[in-house]
């Protein structure tokens, strides 16, 4: 699907009535991930949907235009030990073309019941994506394909297969967070790709105050990720891959929705200068039960 | 289009996969060394506030407003001697691992004090001397 519209940028009224709607949300938290790449072992509660619109805006190091690649993830708590998402995603390249590059759909399974020094989650993606895809949400293999034109990059399809084995653990307040990631392109015989990704974080404020409040420490959480690509079977390894590091910070606006920023340095020639990474979420409660209810469901 | 109507397909089959059916679990003991524990901020009931606003945050969709169990999301009744009479090690315990297997999340990503204010503030509940949701 070619979207004709060339970049819209916000405009500052427009800009104003965002963060209006934004700050009149209800106040305070449910203590989000800051993470963008990195998942922890905190799955979604049963029966909430949480609607999250993320964008990646990268700024290559040379030769290849500054790109925009948004993407919307809506993630439900089917279980308390599984949680499954579809993301739909796009990219805007600067002075190329704006493109729909395809849809994920993600499972997430926590196997253990009790907290646990390490706790694995097992992850399962089916990804139907084009060759212009951007979003980055993991680095696996070499990264994505900075050099040629969206109107290239588009036809080719790609079916992909993605696991990924999460261990994360809580310990003093911090979080530690590790992924291990391997992808599968069924369209095409790549071998089977590697990618990685650390993190940790922990919130500004452990105690929580009697009062409401919009930036009292308690409302946020920050951290760093580092994540990159491992290469493939045909040639494993750190060296000739992207890698980043990212500090990451998430700011709980309200009762249910939260913003999340991470500016991504690239450590090597392969990575893109810098990854800006911006989102927000808001997390609808109850959502199992009022759709249920709305085809007939007695609850 | 397909996109949109993929989405609410896989909505609503998501929402339907689940189990509203509740029943309390025998098996759901705290260790013995959970406990014990006591609350590190028991003596500070300038805390209990703040885990107010932590429980109407977190626990109020299925707890209600009260403590007293939403009926139709099948969770237990907060202000129930059966809960009431379980040492605070036991509730913090309770609230870090949740019972997954039966719906109740774990709330491991608070912050341990955080924990333990809304066990303060569970004490601050009414004490019903009998009856059951």
């Amino acid at each position: 699907m070619q979207l004709s519209c060339k970049y819209q940028y916000m405009t500052p009224r427009a800009a104003v009535y965002f963060l209006i709607i934004l700050l009149s949300a209800t106040f305070s938290s449910a203590q989000e991930s800051p993470y963008f790449v990195t998942y922890d072992h905190h799955m979604e509660e049963p029966g909430n949907l949480e609607v999250e619109t993320f964008s990646t805006v990268g700024v290559p190091r040379s030769g290849p235009r500054a790109y925009f690649a948004p993407y919307v993830e809506m993630e439900y708590g089917v279980t308390a030990k599984w949680t499954s998402e579809l993301y739909l995603e796009a990219q805007s390249t600067h002075g190329d073309s704006t493109v729909f590059t395809g849809w994920r759909l993600e499972n997430r399974y926590r196997p253990l019941s009790r907290e646990h020094w390490i706790n694995p989650v097992l992850y399962l993606e089916y990804e139907n994506l084009n060759e212009a895809s951007r979003i980055q949400k993991e680095i696996v293999g070499s990264g994505p394909e900075f050099a040629e034109p969206n109107s290239e990059l588009r036809p080719t399809r790609a079916h992909e297969l993605e696991t990924k084995l999460i261990l994360s653990s809580n310990t003093h307040d911090w979080n530690l967070a590790e992924t291990f990631t391997v992808e599968k392109n069924l369209s095409q015989n790549e071998g089977f790709e590697f990618g990685y990704s650390f993190a940790f974080s922990r919130p500004l404020g452990t105690l929580a105050s009697g009062k409401q409040c919009r930036f009292c420490r308690e409302n946020f959480a920050a951290g760093a990720e580092f994540y990159g690509g491992l290469g493939s079977t045909n040639g494993f390894g750190v060296r000739g891959n992207p890698h980043y590091l990212a500090p990451v910070i998430v700011w709980q606006i309200s009762d249910n929705a939260s913003l999340h920023f991470s500016p991504g340095f690239g450590l090597n020639h392969e990575s893109n200068r810098v990854l800006f990474r911006f989102g927000y979420s808001y997390e609808i409660r109850g959502f199992g039960s009022r759709m249920a209810r709305l085809f007939g469901a007695k609850l | 289009m397909r996109a949109a109507f993929t989405v609410l397909l896989c909505l609503v089959s998501m929402s339907i996969a689940q189990n509203y059916e509740y029943k309390p679990d025998p098996n759901w003991r705290a260790p013995d060394s959970a406990v014990s524990r006591p609350n590190p901020l028991a003596s500070r009931p300038e805390a209990t506030p703040g885990g107010k606003k932590l429980f109407l945050r977190n626990c109020v969709e299925c707890h209600g407003q009260e403590g007293t169990g939403v009926v139709k999301k099948h969770a237990a009744d907060l202000q129930l001697p059966a809960v009431q009479q379980q040492t605070d090690g036991i509730l913090f315990w309770k609230i870090t691992n949740g019972n997954p297997d039966r719906g109740m999340p774990s709330f491991s990503k608070l912050p341990d004090l955080q924990r333990w204010q809304i066990v303060l503030f569970l004490r601050t509940l009414p004490f019903q001397s009998s009856g059951s949701k």
